[in-house]
């Protein structure tokens, strides 16, 4: 048996690319439809919390392969028992492109027809229904997308409330929801600092082809790295098959997050930082991003981040202690439980690896690094024995150093990391995700698109 | 479990504490890369920071953090005042809550930039 590994498969078996390149097939594609203008969904304050334009990118450029567009009523129903798509492959969440009663009467669609999606006033997308379902009750339905401690008692602590990012943006949702096949007829062009950095699935398997990178490792990213995440992507890199991962690919996730995260733009940048620092050199990393508003769903946000990056061309993925994680909600080691030896009560008996239509790409399950006074060095939690003595690398007391303005000693954040957040804090007159942050940032987007006539 | 707060020292900070018997309690962090004041609190007083911020959380460490970036220099304050990490800087804070979260409500739209 051969112990060298190769480039995963797409989740689902092939990679699923709904972007129509041809301008004047796009146009024709949308001539005469009805037209609608994507709006972000809002919370309870009016606070941006979601905005499907992002999922409709992440699942036209193949990230959520082999989802296709916004689902039917019985793939929700599906997901929500057993996390799986009606084609029988693993998928955690339910996504739905979702408007109110009073849009639906003003489109005057039905089972059918095609609508022309906007953003920023210029023609998107189109979508083809082919079902029009309405969510009976948000709060049930955000309920049991993340599950409930009697339902799920191997991972869920606590029940889930407003304080959950993931729990708000399902519990705000509009109740009519049209299932169907999204296709981009626009293709949409990134603002700085975002378009470097753009790697959808298919340029990703391309760039680390021709780095020839069989071996990648993937590193999970909301934050702006600080030593502790440093260290995590240099030693969970070591592993590969017979030699170390040859490439470690950043992913970060952009889109809302919850407030005191730092701003997209930094959290991008930040990671470039300890790429153009030879901290990592750049010959061994690459940062790259995925669209999506973060649900913090600890175990099934590390089931999307599995899918993502196996579609990215990943053979590895790092997990930590409270992957993707909000709050006490899980147990912080449910996503290790996930991978690990699986969840029963979300479907999976074994490891998602190890289930039919499961996924393909390794979990690295690690524990984390402190800095330890004794040793004199950043250590990690499964080799120092200083348990009394470690430093941990909270990211609250690394927020608050900040928000202080105490420049942090380089034992914490390599000084070109810090100076990103500090550039951006000028611009945004604030260091981290605020409602001001928030509001603005989904007028502008992450994207401009170019002029078309339809 | 009785919860810990610390408070960066800045050179300005440590200046202030010159002569006092709290320069013996100066604490080193990282390898004395950052210096601190620990302060350590029963549950009741935890729990009363807790309510009065909703920010507020305790982290993986058991410390107090998130705290409005006013509660930190008031709390510095009130320890340059009563020469005490004990229970008595703790009481100063809490007694202007108001005050703190006057300045706390204008933190969330802006923090001075550093210099750098």
């Amino acid at each position: 048996m051969s112990l060298v590994i190769e480039t995963p498969p797409p989740h689902g078996g092939r990679l699923e690319e709904r972007v129509v390149r041809d301008r004047e097939l796009g146009r024709k594609l949308a001539k005469g439809c009805p037209v609608f203008d994507i709006k972000p969904t809002l919370d309870e304050n009016g606070v941006p919390v979601r905005n499907v334009y992002r999922e409709i990118m992440s699942i036209c450029y193949g990230f959520f392969s082999p989802v296709e567009g916004s689902m039917k009523k019985a793939e929700v129903d599906r997901i929500l028992k057993e996390r799986r798509l009606l084609n029988d492959w693993v998928f955690p969440y339910p996504l739905v492109f979702d408007i109110t009663e009073e849009d639906l009467k003003n489109l005057g669609v039905t089972v059918g027809d095609r609508v022309l999606l906007r953003i920023k006033g210029k023609p998107f997308a189109v979508l083809d229904i082919d079902e029009i379902w309405r969510i009976e009750n948000t709060e049930e339905l955000a309920t049991k997308t993340f599950g409930t401690p009697e339902d799920n008692p191997e991972v869920v602590k606590e029940p889930f409330d407003k304080k959950m990012p993931g729990w708000v943006i399902y519990k705000s949702l509009n109740p009519v929801v049209l299932a169907g096949k999204f296709r981009i007829i626009n293709e949409p062009t990134f603002l700085p600092p975002f378009d470097k950095y753009w790697f959808p699935p298919r340029k990703s398997r391309e760039e680390y082809a021709r780095r020839e990178w069989r071996t990648v490792i993937n590193h999970q990213t909301r934050n702006v790295p600080h030593i502790g995440h440093e260290f995590l992507m240099k030693n969970a890199a070591y592993m590969g098959d017979s030699e170390p991962c040859h490439g470690i690919q950043v992913n970060a996730i952009i889109g809302v997050k919850r407030p005191g995260d730092y701003p997209d733009e930094a959290i991008i940048e930040g990671h470039q930082a300890v790429n153009e620092g030879g901290y990592i050199k750049p010959e061994r990393h690459l940062v790259t991003f995925t669209l999506w508003d973060m649900r913090y769903g600890n175990p099934l946000e590390s089931m999307l981040h599995g899918i993502i990056r196996q579609n990215m061309g990943c053979t590895h993925h790092m997990f930590g202690r409270d992957h993707a994680a909000v709050g006490e909600y899980y147990d912080m080691w449910s996503t290790q439980i996930l991978w690990g030896k699986g969840i029963p009560s979300f479907g999976f008996p074994a490891p998602i690896t190890d289930v039919p239509y499961g996924l393909k790409i390794r979990p690295q399950n690690m524990a984390e690094f402190w800095y330890c006074p004794v040793c004199n060095e950043i250590a990690y939690s499964g080799c120092c024995g200083h348990d009394k003595e470690k430093e941990k690398f909270s990211g609250s007391f690394v927020r608050g150093m900040v928000a202080e303005g105490v420049f942090p000693p380089k034992v914490i954040f390599r000084p070109e990391v810090y100076k990103v957040i500090v550039k951006w804090w000028k611009e945004f007159d604030y260091p981290f995700c605020n409602p001001k942050y928030v509001k603005e940032k989904e007028e502008r987007l992450e994207v401009d698109l170019p002029d078309m006539d339809i | 479990m009785a919860k810990s707060i610390a408070v960066l020292l800045d050179d300005k900070r440590l200046g202030e504490m010159k002569g006092s018997e709290l320069e013996n309690k100066v604490q080193m962090m990282f390898g004395g890369q950052l210096t601190c004041f620990i302060l350590e609190m029963d549950d009741d007083k935890a729990k009363q920071v807790m309510d009065a911020f909703h920010t507020a959380r305790v982290d993986s460490r058991g410390f107090i953090t998130d705290v409005p970036i006013a509660f930190n220099r008031v709390l510095f304050e009130e320890i340059a005042k009563t020469k005490s990490l004990g229970a008595e800087p703790i009481d100063g804070v809490m007694a202007r809550v108001s005050e703190i979260q006057e300045f706390a409500a204008k933190e969330g739209e802006y923090l001075p930039v550093p210099e750098l």
